[in-house]
């Protein structure tokens, strides 16, 4: 009689970053295949950027280096009760998006990136990164995720013109990550 | 946001112009039960009868992000990641709404805890400090820092006498300590710590808060005439003319 040794699941942590949410989702779908595999960690699962979108107006408009602050508090919420979980279970989590869109929406911002490197330091590296590109006409009708919600909020972003520029800066740095 | 050299130019003339009577920073900080509030107050009012135009900011206070901290903070939701990641952007946000136009305006500002709270209390958690610190980049630093000096014990006594502590004053998310009374006594000498070292780094001026509330008024008094006429810090260039970029930009909105 021979035994067969059970084999373990393989955990996996795959990111998939883009400035267009819907296209960030339908990747991270297909990069997921089955969903008993595991499953999909989506930005403001804290809910941290829904409270402000609600917030009063006169409590002054949130800088790219607050946002950023934010999405990182976020992200340690999405690790500590999704991803982290997940992969002690040995399933796949794709983080969508992960730390490269919150990077280069920073960098198009003018952040330093070493400041942006020590933010996400906590942040484990994903075995598998994947990057969603989309058309020019695509990346103008993008609201959701969270390159348009800052896009829509920051300070320094007064007109479309100056908004389409900041999320064609920040596509444009994702896809020289990617080469 | 790296600083365009106009902007770096423009935040250095503007605090440095001689006749201007430039804003100045002043921040208390120090563990809970010490007295800084008392000593904020007085300090204020004393300042103001000097002529001073005052604003006062206070820790976890942006009108923007405390709702957010608080609701968190109420379900105990909060690791010391998330715990300093949302403390740092309430900062920032305060940093930009609050403090640096008051001191371009050329108002004297008091923070009644800065970010030097947030470097003790995120170290007192486990988080590691360089992390931590560079977080509130890029730095502001006050013109001066008063640290209110107390032990464990005067700060515990002091709390636990008219309220419980916390969840999250008494450390019990890191502590796991059931009794918040205990915990915050464990918490706050890891606190202390912390503090003490960070007032030998950041050079902050040590008030004995064991002393009477007048002789420390007396002396913050006389400290503050002394220390006002230093020069502006060229270390704060970076965040003045970052906020001075965001400014411009933003200010047709």
């Amino acid at each position: 009689m021979t035994t067969k040794k059970a084999r373990a699941p393989k955990a996996e942590l795959i990111a998939v970053d883009g400035v267009d949410a819907a296209a960030v989702l339908a990747d991270a779908r297909a990069a997921l295949g089955a969903p008993a595999r595991g499953g999909i960690s989506r930005w403001d699962a804290s809910g941290v950027f829904q409270e402000l979108a609600v917030a009063d107006e006169t409590a002054g408009a949130p800088s790219a280096r607050t946002l950023l602050l934010l999405y990182a508090a976020d992200l340690a919420f999405r690790l500590r009760w999704q991803i982290r979980p997940a992969l002690a279970e040995g399933r796949t989590v794709v983080a969508a998006p992960y730390v490269e869109t919150a990077m280069a929406f920073g960098r198009a911002a003018g952040l330093d990136p070493k400041w942006l490197t020590n933010l996400f330091r906590f942040a484990p590296r994903a075995r598998t990164r994947r990057f969603v590109h989309t058309s020019p006409a695509r990346r103008k009708k993008a609201r959701d995720g969270f390159v348009g919600f800052s896009c829509d909020r920051l300070a320094a972003v007064r007109t479309k013109q100056e908004r389409l520029r900041m999320v064609d800066q920040t596509a444009a740095l994702l896809r020289r990550r990617d080469r | 946001m790296r600083p365009t050299s106009a902007a770096l130019r423009a935040a250095r003339a503007h605090f440095t112009a001689p006749g201007n009577r430039r804003g100045l920073l002043v921040a208390f900080e120090g563990p809970d039960g010490s007295g800084k509030t008392t000593q904020r107050k007085l300090f204020k009012t004393w300042l103001q009868s000097e002529g001073y135009d005052v604003v006062t900011t206070k820790w976890n206070s942006s009108d923007l992000i405390k709702p957010i901290i608080k609701s968190r903070k109420s379900v105990r939701a909060l690791s010391p990641e998330e715990f300093s990641l949302l403390h740092g952007a309430d900062f920032r946000h305060r940093v930009e709404q609050v403090i640096l136009p008051a001191l371009w305006a050329g108002k004297l500002v008091i923070a009644d805890r800065f970010l030097f709270t947030g470097l003790a209390r995120d170290v007192a958690r486990g988080l590691d400090l360089d992390w931590v610190l560079k977080l509130y980049e890029p730095l502001l630093w006050p013109d001066l820092v008063f640290y209110f000096a107390v032990s464990p014990a005067t700060s515990g006594r002091r709390v636990t006498a008219t309220r419980t502590p916390n969840f999250y004053e008494a450390g019990q998310d890191v502590t796991q300590v059931d009794d918040p009374v205990e915990s915050y006594q464990r918490f706050i000498a890891r606190v202390i710590r912390e503090y003490e070292s960070l007032a030998l780094i950041f050079n902050m001026i040590t008030v004995d808060a064991e002393q009477s509330i007048g002789e420390q008024h007396h002396l913050i008094r006389r400290l503050f005439l002394e220390g006002r006429q230093r020069p502006w810090s060229d270390w704060n260039a970076d965040a003045v003319a970052e906020w001075l970029q965001q400014a411009r930009n933003g200010a047709g909105r």
